[in-house]
């Protein structure tokens, strides 16, 4: 699967908005957020939105659209991570989106609001849990 | 009564009560106070958002008014009519800039919306078997956090009793973070008994940090020490857990539990930076306070068996603590210190100039943390 292509991550909004049950056990996230991928001179950039239990939006992201926190790495760091998500069925070792961040050595956590930034840890679960949704979409589409 | 302006005009009863008894069958006297009239708003609709009606829905009118200064000092909830012989509770924390912050609504709903449990939502049977050397690492780090983490609750049920019930939905949410770290203490204590090691060892080191900011002079100094360095550096402990933990298990503990501990980081951050923007003078308060605290927990956290069972965590063993642990273990110093100071910048106390914190030792980039905080 392409991953800088916004259709990826519509495929993990329908996985996510299709297993309330996984997301009820974490409870109601509210939060949006930018992933931006960088590769060269090309920047692919999406904007994801959290309501309740669901993941209500998937969308192209401007530069200046105003999200909660980005997360913001190269292609490769974030083709790493989807791969192992792909292979394992969920992120492991230090592929999951925390650890990536954690680490900054490639994805970082960028924003403006103090309180938007604190959404990537009140919400750490759900996230991953999202991202853990491309294994259980390319199952899908297989 | 909450002194709110434009407050309307005192409810005009649509049936008349005047007949009703002045007395019960008994002879003892009634009242219809409430039924002829109070001033207090009436015809509040407050429409219930999709997930129902949240405590951000109902704070509409004078009911969402908190004050700066509450009137009375009793326990009558804000915007009903207060009689004005109302018994004195004894609160000393009369100002909203004492325990305020602008997100404590939200949180609060977040709280009571994320609550999770430590027998059920870990997959306790998943534990597997480990070498001895890392089964006793984790054994200590959790009786460490054990240990540790009901501060976090001792802190605010200290303090709540003394807060103004004007100001309920702050002393709603230290509510929820008793709760959240009553879970906390039980999750690690039961990961220490559960996988055929136990609790090991407590010096007096975290001691001393606990006994710094349960005696905090004032609240704001508490939140400052608790909330900002002290959860702060917990909340990057459970962030490091990822990295610590030799299976999903703990890996699914430390981030349910760093979800929780953000939640209270936030509350803190907010809280100091509503009490500065409103308060100049009490930044110096907090300076004070986080001036000892910083030291404290500089000794908390280079404490030798906090350091080494990290290290031995990180290193997957102790056959590779030197080249890898504690390597690894002063990068996630480093990490902790640039996340605290970041977060001093956000509250609107700066630490950059003032600390002590060793920033070159450490490798600490001030430039990175301006930025950041910009």
């Amino acid at each position: 699967m392409k991953i800088d292509d916004v259709a990826f991550f519509k495929l993990m909004q329908s996985e996510m908005n299709a297993d309330p049950d996984r997301f009820r056990l974490l409870g109601d996230a509210d939060t949006v957020f930018a992933i931006v991928m960088e590769d060269g001179r090309a920047t692919f950039r999406v904007r994801i939105r959290f309501e309740e239990l669901n993941c209500v939006e998937v969308g192209p992201g401007a530069p200046d659209t105003i999200v909660d926190f980005s997360l913001v790495g190269p292609l490769t760091a974030w083709q790493a991570m989807f791969d192992d998500v792909l292979a394992n069925g969920r992120a492991t070792g230090l592929q999951t989106i925390n650890s990536l961040v954690l680490l900054g050595d490639e994805v970082r956590l960028t924003g403006d609001d103090p309180m938007g930034l604190d959404k990537f840890s009140r919400f750490n679960q759900t996230l991953q849990e999202y991202i853990d949704g491309a294994a259980r979409a390319a199952v899908a589409t297989t | 009564m909450t002194v709110v302006e434009n407050r309307p005009e005192p409810r005009k009863a649509n049936k008349d009560y005047s007949g009703l008894p002045e007395a019960s069958p008994m002879g003892a006297p009634l009242d219809w106070a409430w039924l002829r009239g109070a001033k207090s708003e009436w015809g509040v609709r407050p429409k219930p958002s999709p997930r129902g009606l949240t405590m951000l829905d109902i704070a509409v009118g004078a009911y969402g008014e908190v004050p700066d200064h509450p009137q009375h000092r009793s326990m009558a909830p804000r915007g009903c009519d207060v009689e004005g012989d109302t018994p004195d509770m004894g609160y000393i924390l009369n100002k909203k800039t004492d325990v305020w912050a602008d997100n404590t609504r939200e949180l609060y709903e977040e709280a009571v919306a994320r609550q999770w449990s430590a027998t059920r939502d870990i997959p306790w049977g998943d534990l597997q078997e480990l070498d001895d050397d890392v089964e006793h690492a984790m054994c200590q780090l959790c009786t460490l956090l054990t240990e540790v983490e009901m501060i976090a609750a001792d802190l605010p049920a200290k303090w709540m009793w003394r807060m103004n019930h004007d100001f309920i939905e702050a002393k709603m949410f230290l509510c929820t973070q008793i709760m959240d770290e009553a879970r906390h203490a039980e999750v690690f204590r039961k990961r220490a008994l559960s996988n055929g090691g136990g609790l090991l060892l407590s010096r007096s080191g975290p001691t001393s940090l606990l006994r710094t900011i349960i005696e905090a002079k004032t609240y704001t100094q508490a939140t400052a020490l608790m909330h900002l360095l002290g959860e702060g550096f917990v909340l990057d402990i459970f962030r490091m857990g990822e990295l610590i933990s030799p299976s999903d298990v703990e890996k699914r503990m430390f981030r349910m539990c760093m979800q929780d501990e953000a939640r209270h980081v936030a509350y803190g951050t907010m809280h100091l930076r509503y009490a500065v923007e409103n308060d100049p003078d009490v930044a110096e308060e907090i300076h004070e306070a986080l001036d000892h605290g910083e030291m404290v927990l500089t000794e908390f956290g280079t404490a030798p068996d906090v350091s080494t069972a990290l290290a031995v965590l990180l290193a997957g063993g102790v056959e590779h603590v030197e080249d890898k642990g504690f390597p690894l273990a002063l990068e996630m110093t480093k990490k902790q210190f640039t996340s605290y100071l970041a977060r001093c910048e956000r509250a609107g106390v700066s630490r950059l100039e003032r600390t002590q914190i060793p920033l070159d030792l450490l490798g600490i980039d001030i430039e990175t943390i301006k930025r950041s905080a910009a």
